[in-house]
């Protein structure tokens, strides 16, 4: 058995056992789902990000390709108290080890929830190591590196140049994407709808999004800090009234900067899959997938925005509607992977807002 | 919105006695309910006919009524109370049923009493199995190929277009009663005319076989806006084909994909909104094909259930609680999350830990029942573990199962034993990997997933390490986090388990407490439910002074049931009131002791020496008290002392001197007492010599003994010699047997009293209606008593205090008395609360636990208490489980066999009768035929109860020599065959439905052979069947009452 650590920034390190993998940074999250760690693992969102698990075994019904939500695994480290590893059964751990993204279990992944809690999502690096001394002096040197990059992080995630999927329904409606890093499911579930789907780039602008002129645009999940993304809100403002605009996630943070509001950085953000949130459009209360550490100010919000669904946990704003723009977005993913598919209902009311719009 | 404002008194109904398939989960269900509603301010009228429950304590509802649960009751009650509304589905099913009852009765309309939560069309579209059916069509879900056959055959046809083997299911049956697979067509139709007989609508649902698949459970709220929640996810270690309720389980689920868990979530939410459920709690169950994934639908709970107990212990959200407050108008997202106190209950709970409960069995109190599990639950109890993983919980709750053997049993490797369900599967499957046999060659034989073997497999293997490996900090640390305890690792490295403690708490190796949250950590919390594990760095000690350890009782099983938890939960709460905080530690998730909200912590934990002295090392509290935890927290006491923890209430030695026969003997010598003669033999000789001396009839049992376990009264010598024969076994130069004279025909009494240095005072005298022989769990009894003579009650109650006084009791005593020609002898004595407590202190409304406690911190008596002064008779009633044991015989004896009792109160002792039976389920046939088969000493003594049966117009049938005898004194009776005389014997009368009622009192291990099938066709078809010549008057008595209409209802 080889000793690995999660070293925090702060100081604190947890000892544990080595699955394999190279050392690694980045910001250290828990998610709270009890199941769908394929799906978490291989969403864009959780670039540069340690994901620690906290329901207790972990990659218990192996891997299976159509679960990812992305080309790569994009987390930085898997954290959870055990991993499935007998003969018959190590598809998860082999998964993750092809891409040299290191697993550390058998530690206390409780008490290193209740310390992301309360430090916030503090960076942190899982390193393999004699000693938490040891492990310290080489987290230190991997987490400064880890932080050294461009702080556009969907810049980082996304297309490099646009791609068109064609939809089911022909003659159906054109969507422009633009991709933060966004989730396969999300575009799964849109295609049934349409006819294409263009993903552009996150830098790109809006001449090249409204050139072929769609029937609205998409702006899809993504991770990192929205402030922090160059050119969006200039390409979304421009956007504006032109066409339908829904965002989600990191979308629905953009939109609400090109609208002239303002976002935070949330204590340990949101991860999990029962967060309930109040939705006025559908009168309803559901659960929903969750997974973001930045959220939209609600006091910066214009007049005219509605406020169109509340996270229920923490009162946050979880949804936003502009009128005058015919634009929307929520916080949430209604597409989820993993978790429940109560919001579902969201993509085919936006379906239904465009076709409106068109009459 | 919130709450309301029109519903002002609710009426709630309780599950009524303990019995298979509906235990104490219901009082914990509706107790919570209960609470909850009180604090809203609402009148509660509580209906319950089980006095065992907590529930049924004055203080948990505005007024409590221990009445039947049957209709003309509850009308009565209705007319008394006026309630607005009435919630039907925190009572499991009885309540349920009782509601349809009264909706087709009209008496909801007649009264304007609407019904909270559902309605009659939704429960019959979840339960009727026709109707539900079309609900999965129409929302595109499947079921099971099946079909509702009304006749048999219609039925056998539809058998054979299903195909073999088939499950049968009756209609609105409790835990599948009647239910079960078939596997030859001549079983199929055995079963087919039992399972339409059992409906109490004459309809079975015949089903495809989903044997071998995996079954899962989710525990679903709904508030009336359409806010949909999964409590818990629940995973059957047993595939399909053992009842859930026998199934070992696991939360949350461990083996679906996020998007197989999803697609179930999804057709949850669909059934529960199609059915039409508009607020509350449900479970819906399902079954996945393991090769196919193809999951159909098993069945759906429109009502709080067994499982809903389990989830809410095991996730921390109150499932009956929330239900109850969602009944009243409050919608999900306006109640606060208890645990968290910040977060609203429209919310998933998210575990950080794994939860495994195993289900506990009495299959060895049941001769002639095969240990074989199916369809038709059978289990009478459960435990819970809590760990980290799977392994550590399973571990915990093997551990809390308190078998003698902590962990695994020994036993020898049977293919057989894994490939039928069985309540040892588990043993033998981990005896299976320790001979060296593959996960391929079990899963082919058990079909339990591979997940799970592997798991169980990892921990055998790991036993072999420790074997191998010498002590050290890495070993025993592993193995601590596999759940293995100190005991197990003792056993296996042949050293003591002191030596295991000794190394672990050396090197630091104890267990932390984690929380139960609800939120695994995502939000501060501060709800003290804590578990052990290992997989945590260890703690600070608390020193907590000002606390005091109550010990549970564990899982139930018969002969320790809800009765103490009662104990448990009304001793929290005196100490409470006496301004002491309250630590309990419990394993059984049935139980009210268990509700986070009942102490000021709770430690989910076995009720093992090893786990419990870990929370107090943890916890340094003032005391503990084992008095209310049965046998179990008895078992711990002497090494918790010697731990260093102090005892409260009686001392070790008071404990001593009761249970040490011996001693026992001796104090009763000193105080002038009689008990009855008596003897420790080592063998069948030993034992002749004692009949040769003091005769026959004498008592014969182990000397280890609860519940009257392989008790028997022996009447001849060739008996004894049968029973050596067949318990020989069981004798060692440890556990010797005992001899005890009988006292035949003896009135037997159990007193119950409370004894402080200062006061001692007697909660109640209660009187067996059977007479001496029966097991005091089993026989009926009646407070006040009705047959003792005053000067002889007088006696029992100054003798009982004075051997209260001479052993230095602190708190409980119980004591069981004989009664024969007026000498009094003691039987048995109990230092500790006992299964009459909650019975005796509901009908003599003496608050035993609370002045128990009071005894306890030496505090004054606070005020007179006369229990003779009742203006109700009292009587307990008594709930078997014959009819899911197919074989077992229902005579009564010195082996406890019910599993629950219930309580009929009238003005006089003909009505507490008449209620009692009721509430027992016993029929009481208004006409008919009376078939008696009596042994000789009965027959003079029945006499004019068959008279008078014939003067109130029933007829009379007996066998030949009973019949002869009843002809001589000119009693009109048709003689029937006894079964080995030939055919049509009396057998085949009953089973026709020509007898209405059965007297049959029997004798001698040939003669209770001989009449074996009379007293079982009874309990197939549901005919009274009394065994015993007081009992027999008992159900005269109740039956005239029953003639008379006459009954009223009184709150307690």
């Amino acid at each position: 058995m080889k000793k690995g650590f999660i070293v925090l920034e702060s100081g604190e390190t947890f000892e544990g056992v080595w699955v394999g993998g190279e050392n690694r940074a980045g910001e250290v999250v828990f998610n709270t789902s009890h199941s769908g760690f394929e799906e978490m693992a291989t969403d864009p969102s959780y670039f540069k990000q340690i994901l620690v698990c906290t329901a207790s075994q972990q990659g218990n019904y192996g891997a299976h390709r159509e679960f990812w939500e992305s080309k790569k695994i994009h987390i930085e480290g898997f954290v959870c108290l055990e991993i499935q590893n007998t003969d018959r059964e190590h598809t998860w751990i082999q998964t993750l080890l092809n891409q040299k993204t290191p697993i550390l279990h058998q530690i206390d992944t409780r008490k290193l929830t209740l310390v992301l809690r309360q430090k916030g999502t503090p960076w942190g690096a899982l390193v393999q190591a004699q000693d938490s001394e040891h492990a310290k002096k080489i987290a230190e040197d991997l987490i400064r590196k880890a932080k050294d990059v461009d702080s556009d992080w969907p810049f980082l995630v996304s297309v490099a140049k646009p791609e068109v999927r064609k939809g089911s329904m022909s003659g159906g409606l054109k969507l422009a994407l633009i991709d933060y890093g966004v989730k396969e499911n999300i575009i799964r579930e849109l295609l049934p709808y349409v006819s294409e789907i263009t993903i552009y780039p996150s830098r790109t602008s809006s001449e090249d999004v409204l050139k072929n002129n769609p029937d609205a645009i998409i702006l899809s999940n993504g991770p990192g800090d929205p402030a922090e993304v160059k050119e969006s809100v200039q390409t979304i403002q421009r956007c504006l009234g032109k066409k339908p605009i829904f965002g989600i996630c990191m979308g629905h943070q953009l939109l609400a900067l090109a609208l002239g509001a303002k976002t935070y950085r949330l204590k340990f953000g949101h991860r999990g899959a029962n967060h309930p949130i109040q939705d006025k459009i559908s009168k309803s209360i559901y659960m929903t997938s969750q997974n973001h550490g930045y959220a939209v100010d609600a006091k910066t919000l214009p007049l005219d925005i509605e406020v169109t669904h509340t996270n229920l946990y923490d009162m946050t704003v979880a949804g936003i509607k502009s009128p005058k723009y015919n634009a929307m977005s929520v916080q949430f993913h209604p597409e989820n992977s993993p978790g429940p598919r109560d919001a579902k209902y969201i993509f085919k009311y936006f379906i239904n807002q465009i076709e409106q719009s068109r009459r | 919105m919130a709450r309301d404002p029109s519903i002002k008194k609710v009426l709630i109904l309780g599950s009524g006695p303990i019995v298979i398939g509906q235990a104490c989960e219901f009082d914990y269900s509706g107790t919570q309910a209960c609470k909850a509603l009180m604090k809203e301010g609402l009148e509660v009228i509580l209906i319950n006919s089980n006095p065992a429950t907590i529930m049924t304590d004055p203080e948990v509802a505005t007024k409590v009524y221990i009445e039947p649960l049957k209709p003309q009751y509850i009308e009565r009650i209705i007319e008394k109370e006026k309630p607005d509304a009435l919630i039907p589905t925190l009572g499991g099913q009885t309540a349920l049923n009782a509601a349809l009852e009264l909706n087709r009765l009209g008496i909801l309309k007649k009264h304007n009493l609407r019904m909270l939560g559902t309605s009659a069309e939704i429960i019959e579209r979840a339960e009727d199995r026709e109707k539900f059916k079309h609900v999965l069509d129409k929302i595109g879900a499947k079921a099971p190929k099946s079909y509702l056959v009304k006749e048999f055959e219609d039925g056998l046809e539809k058998g054979k277009e299903i195909g073999l083997p088939i499950i049968l299911r009756p209609n609105y049956t409790l835990g599948g009663s009647g239910g079960g697979i078939a596997y030859s067509l001549e079983e199929y139709k055995q079963m087919l005319q039992m399972a339409l007989y059992e409906s109490p609508t004459s309809e079975v649902l015949v089903e495809q076989s989903i044997l071998g698949w995996k079954e899962y459970e989710l525990e679903v709220m709904r508030d009336r806006d359409g806010t949909f929640v999964v409590i818990c996810s629940i995973e059957n270690l047993d595939p399909c084909g053992v009842h859930t309720g026998d199934s070992i389980t696991v939360a949350p689920q461990q083996t679906l994909t996020d998007k197989e868990y999803q697609d179930m979530r999804d057709e949850a939410q669909k059934i529960v909104n199609e059915i039409g459920i508009e607020t509350g709690g449900a479970n819906v169950q399902f079954a996945v094909n393991p090769e196919t994934q193809e999951r159909v639908v098993i069945e759906m709970n429109p009502r709080v259930s067994r499982s809903s107990a389990l989830a809410s212990k095991a996730t921390g959200f109150p499932i009956a609680k929330i239900a109850a407050l969602l009944a009243v108008g409050y919608r999900l997202h306006e109640i606060t999350n208890d645990i968290t106190k910040s977060t609203p209950c429209c919310y998933e709970p998210a575990l950080d830990y794994v939860v495994t409960k195993i289900p506990r069995f009495n299959f060895e109190k049941f001769s002639g029942t095969q240990d074989l599990l199916s369809t038709q639950m059978k289990s009478v109890g459960e435990v819970m573990g809590i760990g980290r993983t799977f392994k550590e919980s399973f571990m915990k709750a093997l551990h809390s199962m308190e078998n003698e053997n902590i962990g695994f049993k020994k036993v020898i490797f049977s293919e057989e034993k894994i490939a039928y369900p069985n309540s040892d599967r588990i043993h033998y499957v981990a005896q299976a990997f320790r001979e060296g046999k593959s996960i391929e060659f079990v899963k082919e034989l058990s079909q339990i997933d591979y997940w799970f073997l592997e798991q169980i497999k990892t921990l055998i293997d790991f036993e072999s390490e420790i074997l191998q490996k010498p002590l050290s900090v890495e070993v025993v640390q592993q193995a601590k986090r596999m759940g293995f305890s100190d005991r197990q690792i003792a056993d296996i490295k042949n050293i003591k388990e002191k030596d295991v403690y000794d190394f672990r708490h050396k090197n630091g190796l104890r267990p932390g407490f984690y929380q139960v949250d609800t939120c695994a950590g995502e939000f501060h919390s501060e709800t003290p439910y804590y578990y052990s594990t290992y997989w945590c760095d260890s703690y600070q000690m608390q020193e907590k002074t000002d606390t005091v350890v109550v010990l549970g009782s564990g899982p139930n099983r018969i002969g320790q049931g809800i009765e103490f938890d009662y104990g448990c939960v009304r001793g929290v709460k005196a100490f409470q009131k006496e301004g002491l905080r309250v630590a309990m530690i419990n394993s059984n998730p049935e139980t009210v002791s268990t509700d986070y909200d009942t102490s000021n912590e709770l430690y989910f934990e076995p009720l093992t020496f090893e786990y419990v002295r870990e929370v107090m090392n943890f916890l340094k509290p003032k005391g503990f008290v084992p008095q209310w935890g049965g046998q179990t927290s008895l078992g711990l006491t002497h090494r918790l002392v010697d731990s260093g923890f102090a005892l409260l209430g009686s001392s070790l030695e008071t404990i001593d001197l009761a249970e040490d026969r011996g001693r026992f003997a001796g104090v009763c010598k000193e105080l002038g007492l009689k008990i009855p003669k008596s003897e420790m033999v080592f063998s069948l000789e030993e034992a002749l010599k004692f009949t040769k001396i003091n005769g026959f009839p004498v008592l014969c049992r182990p000397s280890y003994v609860l519940g009257g376990r392989r008790m028997e009264v022996i009447e001849t010598e060739e008996d004894l010699q049968t029973y050596f024969e067949k318990y020989g076994e069981f004798i060692n130069s440890d556990s010797p047997f005992l001899i005890d004279e009988f006292l035949d025909r003896a009135l037997e009494v159990d007193v119950d009293l409370i004894r402080s240095n200062q006061w001692c005072i007697v909660g109640g005298i209660v009187e067996h209606i059977e007479a001496a022989g029966i097991h005091s769990g089993d026989s009926m009894g009646v407070l006040p008593p009705q047959r003792l003579k005053e000067s002889t009650s007088d006696k029992i109650e100054k003798m009982s205090m004075d051997l209260a006084h001479k052993i230095n009791v602190i708190g409980h005593l119980n004591l069981q008395l004989a009664v024969k020609n007026d000498e009094i002898y003691i039987l048995e004595a109990n230092p500790r609360s006992s299964r009459s407590v909650p019975f005796v202190a509901k009908a003599s409304k003496v608050p035993l636990v609370d002045l128990a406690v009071k005894a306890i911190l030496d505090k004054p008596l606070p005020q007179k208490y006369n229990w003779k002064n009742v203006s109700q008779v009292s009587v307990k009633g008594v709930v078997f489980p014959f009819n899911k044991f197919k074989n077992a015989d229902s005579i009564l004896g010195p082996e406890m066999k019910s599993t629950g009792e219930s309580m009929g109160r009238g003005a006089d002792y003909s009505e507490a009768l008449l209620k009692a039976f009721i509430s027992s389920h016993v029929k009481l046939p208004q006409a008919g035929e009376v078939f008696l088969s009596l042994r000789d000493k009965d027959k003079d003594l029945l006499l004019p109860l068959a008279k008078q049966f014939l003067n109130l117009g029933y007829t009379l049938s007996a066998t030949r020599g009973t019949a002869e005898f009843l002809g001589d004194h000119d009693l009109p009776c048709v003689s029937v065959r006894k079964v080995y005389e030939g055919r049509p014997n009396c057998v085949d009368r009953i089973r026709t439905g020509k007898v209405s009622i059965v007297i049959n009192t029997t004798s001698g291990r040939k003669a209770i052979q001989d009449s074996f099938s009379i007293r079982r066709s009874c309990i197939d078809y549901a005919i009274p069947c009394v065994t015993e010549s007081d009992a027999a008057e008992a159900l005269l008595m109740a039956i005239k009452k029953a003639r008379t209409g006459e009954f009223d209802v009184q709150p307690l």
